[in-house]
């Protein structure tokens, strides 16, 4: 009889490999389920927009895909390796799960190693765009440095947390990102040094106003109206010149206010 | 057609420069080859074009936007005195839809350009009052038209040269025009009388100031009244410019150096 074979087949199949051919089934749903909502928080998030005009997006788009669509297929396919693990797991067939667990320790890793790459990737160009863009006004070569380093101190960064998921040694480059870091600390308080020390102050002058503008003030030499006032500094007009104060300077000297 | 086009073809002819008032890109390269000097006045250089002057505001009035446009490429040296350009702008649609020939000479400075781009307030910062003031006047307080005076630049002067009508609001605020506040507060304020001081910044550094500046040799237009003079004098005392709204038929006008420089309708904007 036809269906005397159908169910001798059927019996003859062990349980626990129906057991796995549901859980492989539920991994492809998981995933799929994953894949559209990590597309639809993305896109809510704004990420779309935060991506445009980036070198990833823009070669996302040739392939006919973008940044988002690509992000949720990996978390969709990250689910479906973990639900394919588990089907070998409970389809308890000995060699192969032998090997793979070891492959199973590692792919979580690997998965968030490609996610970092695309973020850094992304967040570098970003980077770069929004850099330009506020060096846009200084028509210099020198300043079309600047957007680059940024760019490329992100992608470093991002290379060292990928390589450093997947188990790679980077001490070296670590050592490399310590000397970076503290040159850019350091160099930096250096040559910021005037601003930040004129920030300072600005930031008390702009919150209590000791004076404002209007004001006649005197600080050492220097005698007249203020005539406007920011975080870094106050710009004093007497007859003939318009004095401009950094700010450091109001409290080095001391200021006094002229009554009129 | 060809005698139409022969006789509308003296427009043209023999022009030195061709003034594109916001002109698209495709619009831009048609004249690529038209062997004269081509000067871009919009509110962005979307062109990439090498002549080019940054208008302000959208001035509805087209004698207001062929003057700023010539006044500007003046100063910039693109076009000499004497020369004869043609402007193509837009009249009723977006897009380029009449064509204007005029002279460039002296007369065609009316201080428009100079208004926005030479004063010692900020370009941006002229700008924005002039959209503060022409929303005030199109939407007024509650309806009814409001007045309202705004002494834009070379604040620290005009402080002296005024005196607080009540306590100032802006004492200690951080308050510039053009953030997104500013539009509802200034419309609270302007119903009590007095200036507004805004810095070279856009910095608004008080309101209800009553100005005393001495009124000696200014010369506006009659019929207008104690705001617009306070504001024309003031800008002769001062480096700073005026922008009052009027409250009795709700325009919007300029002074710099005791002149009246340009007058805009709220309602066209």
């Amino acid at each position: 009889m036809q269906g005397g074979t159908v169910r001798a087949v059927l019996s003859a199949v062990p349980l626990r490999f129906w057991l796995a051919v549901t859980t492989l089934a539920l991994g492809v749903v998981f995933g799929w389920m994953v894949r559209i909502i990590t597309g639809r928080l993305l896109r809510r998030a704004g990420v779309p927009s935060a991506t445009e005009g980036t070198t990833f997006e823009r070669t996302a788009r040739e392939f006919g895909t973008s940044t988002v669509a690509i992000l949720a297929v990996i978390a969709g396919y990250f689910i479906f390796g973990i639900a394919v693990f588990a089907a070998i797991a409970v389809a308890e067939i000995e060699y192969v799960a032998q090997f793979w667990n070891a492959v199973a320790g590692f792919l979580p890793q690997l998965f968030l190693a490609v996610i970092v790459v695309i973020v850094g990737v992304v967040l570098g160009d970003k980077v770069e765009l929004v850099v330009s863009e506020r060096f846009r006004g200084v028509k210099l070569p020198q300043a079309n440095v600047l957007p680059l380093v940024a760019k490329y101190s992100v992608f470093y960064l991002a290379a060292l947390i990928a390589l450093g998921q997947v188990g790679v040694a980077t001490g070296a480059l670590i050592v490399l990102l310590a000397a970076y870091v503290f040159a850019l600390v350091f160099l930096g308080g250096l040559a910021f040094r005037q601003l930040l020390s004129a920030g300072a102050v600005g930031a008390y002058l702009l919150l209590h106003q000791p004076y404002t503008i209007g004001d006649e003030i005197q600080v050492g030499e220097i005698r007249g109206i203020v005539q406007e006032m920011d975080l870094f500094v106050t710009h004093v007009e007497a007859d003939d010149e318009e004095y401009i104060l950094p700010n450091s300077r109001v409290f080095a000297d001391g200021f006094a206010r002229v009554r009129s | 057609m060809a005698t139409l086009r022969d006789s509308l073809g003296s427009l043209v002819a023999d022009v030195d420069g061709l003034f594109l008032f916001s002109p698209s890109a495709s619009v831009y390269e048609r004249f690529d080859d038209s062997g004269v000097t081509r000067v871009v006045i919009a509110a962005e250089n979307g062109v990439e074009a090498d002549a080019f002057v940054e208008l302000p505001l959208g001035f509805e009035n087209v004698r207001d936007r062929i003057k700023f446009g010539v006044e500007g490429a003046m100063e910039r040296g693109f076009v000499a005195e004497g020369d004869m350009v043609v402007c193509s702008l837009s009249m009723f649609g977006d897009d380029a839809d009449s064509l204007v020939r005029v002279r460039v000479d002296e007369s065609m400075r009316s201080g428009i350009y100079d208004l926005f781009i030479d004063s010692r307030a900020e370009p941006g910062v002229v700008r924005d009052v002039f959209e503060v003031a022409i929303d005030l006047g199109k939407k007024g307080q509650k309806g009814k038209p409001v007045g309202a005076l705004f002494v834009v630049g070379d604040a620290g002067k005009v402080m002296n040269k005024s005196r607080p009508l009540s306590y100032n609001p802006f004492e200690k605020s951080h308050v510039h025009v053009g953030d997104p506040i500013v539009n509802v507060m200034l419309k609270e304020f302007s119903r009590l009388d007095g200036a507004f001081v805004v810095s070279d910044s856009g910095k608004i550094v008080s309101a209800y100031r009553y100005l005393e500046p001495s009124a000696e040799g200014v010369d506006i237009p009659k019929g207008l009244g104690a705001r617009h003079m306070a504001g024309g004098a003031i800008t002769r005392d001062t480096n700073a410019i005026a922008i009052v709204l009027s409250e009795s038929d709700g325009m919007v006008r300029a002074f710099k150096g005791g002149d009246l420089i340009l007058e805009i309708d709220p309602e066209e904007y």
